[in-house]
């Protein structure tokens, strides 16, 4: 008898966790307030999905921080902050805010005139640059011989005409070269594809790192690699990567942001129209010094 | 009181049963739904059989025979090397006297079975990866091979359980008769235990190939992911390695998407099956035991 109650109880008591679990999913929507003046309190953000979770990880902390918005300025309602982030590409993104779909739009490459001209009192907010080294292994002699690659002698290398060390440099020895790229269909190939191979392919045997920090990781371990690590990993990895400028250019924060340095590309918040209140104290968070701080830790280079 | 609970435990049980038979049956409706949408623009055959993966070009082309080779390949790889060494550590098992010590080994094999897959993936891009590239001297120890190393250690415990039990039992079965006819321990073991395993050792394989089949993390790290067709010490990449890496980047709704969904529903088919098989080979050799 003992033991079937005990059962039962069980039962019963995961039953009510499992239907709480759903409840409080459910129970976003809260009985609207007979506000004079409809609040908005929901932003969504739709676009790049290379900035996604950039502004995914904003939003947490912001939400950490307030929960209502009434905390962030006594005049607004007292209502749950939603921001909304979907990741749907960069195009999409501008798309939606042409189509007047989302309140915010992310794009990580340059908008250009005629979708700007599509958008009536167009806004964008510069959060910063993503910018990507190319980099081998500081044992690689490469290193002692120059410290910069030119456009056409990097597009090479990743194409597959030079498949050996020494066609690069005749003093190299002629070990294969170790290519390593993130997935090709992801956003840190596009810029480097954009930058530096135009139409040409990337040779199909390279090796994919499933993360940046895996693709850092093959560098540091094996000599004969060469690949493009993003900024922030080479100041996290000091010494044991060994990036190159590209065509004497060097990668510095300076030269990322003033846009000199070219494997890198802009990370854009579109706009159409003013800003409600509620927006623009989000936004302002964003371009916080804290917000930029977030932006920095997540491997980009912040706009200061 | 006592038939209110047996009514209440009854009740909540068939609720339970049916939300995870639910639950099985949603995923694959879903993963059905997202998947078929590409057909509309691109033929089943092609995509099955088609060499290069290409979803971002602007004459997009995705065709998935390299990585279904792939798979294929590594997962034969893993079952051929932890096979032999499953099936060793099954009849030491078997014949094991001292149940202290079976206890032990059994608990290991228990830990073995419980390291999370990315620690697996991390020792073999470590370890794996750098041995084969001293060994075979080669630019990068990135593939199939590798995989399959990984792969074989992470399958060799549901090897060894299910072919233990099957052996248990024999042994147990024969051990007085082996004894009174006087042979040896080893001759009664190779000549008895190991034929009359034959059937588990047929579905541990199976097991063991659709289990090696679907690991995605440890397989991704060690395998460099380069879609093209894959040899013992080139690169591979798999189909589960291929949703991995690309689904968190393709455009909600695009031909990529669907791809990457079609890609899992050609996988969960060939999952399907082999679990299909691996009951009714079952289910024969019970039926065949008793």
């Amino acid at each position: 008898m003992n033991r079937k109650v005990l059962t039962a109880l069980f039962l019963v008591v995961s039953l009510a966790f499992g239907l709480v679990g759903c409840s409080s999913q459910a129970g976003g929507s809260k009985p609207l307030e007979d506000a004079k003046t409809q609040f908005k309190s929901e932003i969504k953000f739709y676009g790049s999905t290379t900035l996604a979770p950039v502004l995914s990880q904003l939003s947490t902390n912001f939400n950490e921080h307030y929960a209502t918005w009434d905390k962030v300025d006594s005049q607004f309602a007292k209502k749950d902050i939603a921001i909304y982030v979907s990741g749907a590409g960069s195009s999409a993104g501008v798309k939606s805010i042409i189509d007047g779909v989302s309140d915010f739009g992310m794009a990580s490459r340059k908008v250009s005139d005629e979708e700007k001209s599509k958008i009536e009192g167009y806004q964008e907010f510069k959060l910063g640059m993503d910018a990507l080294t190319i980099s081998v292994n500081p044992k690689n002699n490469l290193t002692k011989l120059k410290d910069s690659l030119t456009t056409e002698e990097i597009k090479k290398i990743f194409a597959g005409e030079f498949k050996t060390w020494n066609d690069v440099d005749p003093f190299l020895p002629k070990t294969e070269i170790v290519v390593v790229t993130r997935d090709i269909g992801g956003g840190a190939h596009e810029v480097f594809q954009k930058a530096i191979m135009g139409d040409a392919k990337v040779r199909a045997d390279v090796i994919q790192a499933p993360s940046m920090g895996a693709l850092v990781t093959k560098i540091i371990e094996n000599e004969n690699a060469i690949g493009y690590a993003s900024y922030g990993m080479v100041n996290q990895n000091k010494g044991k990567l060994a990036p190159f400028k590209v065509d004497g250019i060097e990668s510095t924060s300076e030269n990322i942001l003033n846009g000199t340095y070219k494997v890198s590309r802009p990370l854009i918040v579109l706009k159409k129209g003013d800003l409600l209140p509620q927006e623009k104290a989000f936004m302002d968070y964003v371009v916080s010094d804290e917000g930029m701080d977030i932006i920095e830790k997540l491997g980009f280079v912040p706009n200061r | 009181m006592e038939q209110t609970f047996e009514k209440l435990f009854s009740i909540l049980s068939t609720i339970f049963t049916v939300i995870s038979v639910v639950l099985l049956f949603l995923v694959i409706f879903f993963i059905t739904q997202e998947s078929m949408l590409i057909f509309q623009e691109v033929n089943f055959l092609d995509f099955i059989s088609g060499l290069t993966w290409n979803p971002l070009a602007s004459e997009p082309t995705v065709g998935i025979l390299p990585m279904i080779l792939a798979t294929f390949y590594v997962s034969m790889v893993a079952v051929l090397i932890s096979l032999p060494i499953g099936i060793g550590c099954a009849l030491e098992l078997a014949a094991l006297e001292n149940e202290r010590l079976k206890g032990f080994f059994t608990s290991i094999l228990a830990v073995l079975a419980g390291i999370p897959s990315v620690i697996y993936g991390f020792i073999g891009l470590l370890v794996v990866v750098k041995f084969l590239e001293k060994t075979f001297r080669l630019a990068a120890g990135e593939s199939i091979l590798s995989g399959g190393i990984v792969l074989a250690v992470m399958v060799l415990p549901y090897i060894v359980s299910s072919v233990t039990e099957t052996m248990e039992k024999s042994y147990k079965k024969y051990k007085e008769t082996s004894l009174a006819l006087g042979v040896s321990k080893s001759y009664m073991l190779r000549a008895l235990i190991l034929p009359n395993a034959k059937g588990a050792i047929l579905t541990s394989m199976i097991l063991a190939f659709s289990r090696a089949m679907g690991e995605t993390m440890a397989v991704m790290m060690v395998m460099g992911n380069s879609p093209i067709l894959p040899k013992l010490l080139g690169k591979g990449e798999t189909i589960s390695a291929l949703i991995a890496l690309e689904i968190g980047t393709a455009g909600l709704g695009s031909l990529h998407y669907h791809a990457l969904f079609t890609s899992g529903f050609v996988l969960m088919m060939f999952l399907i099956f082999l679990n299909a098989l691996f009951y009714l080979i079952k289910k024969n050799l019970t039926e065949h035991l008793e």
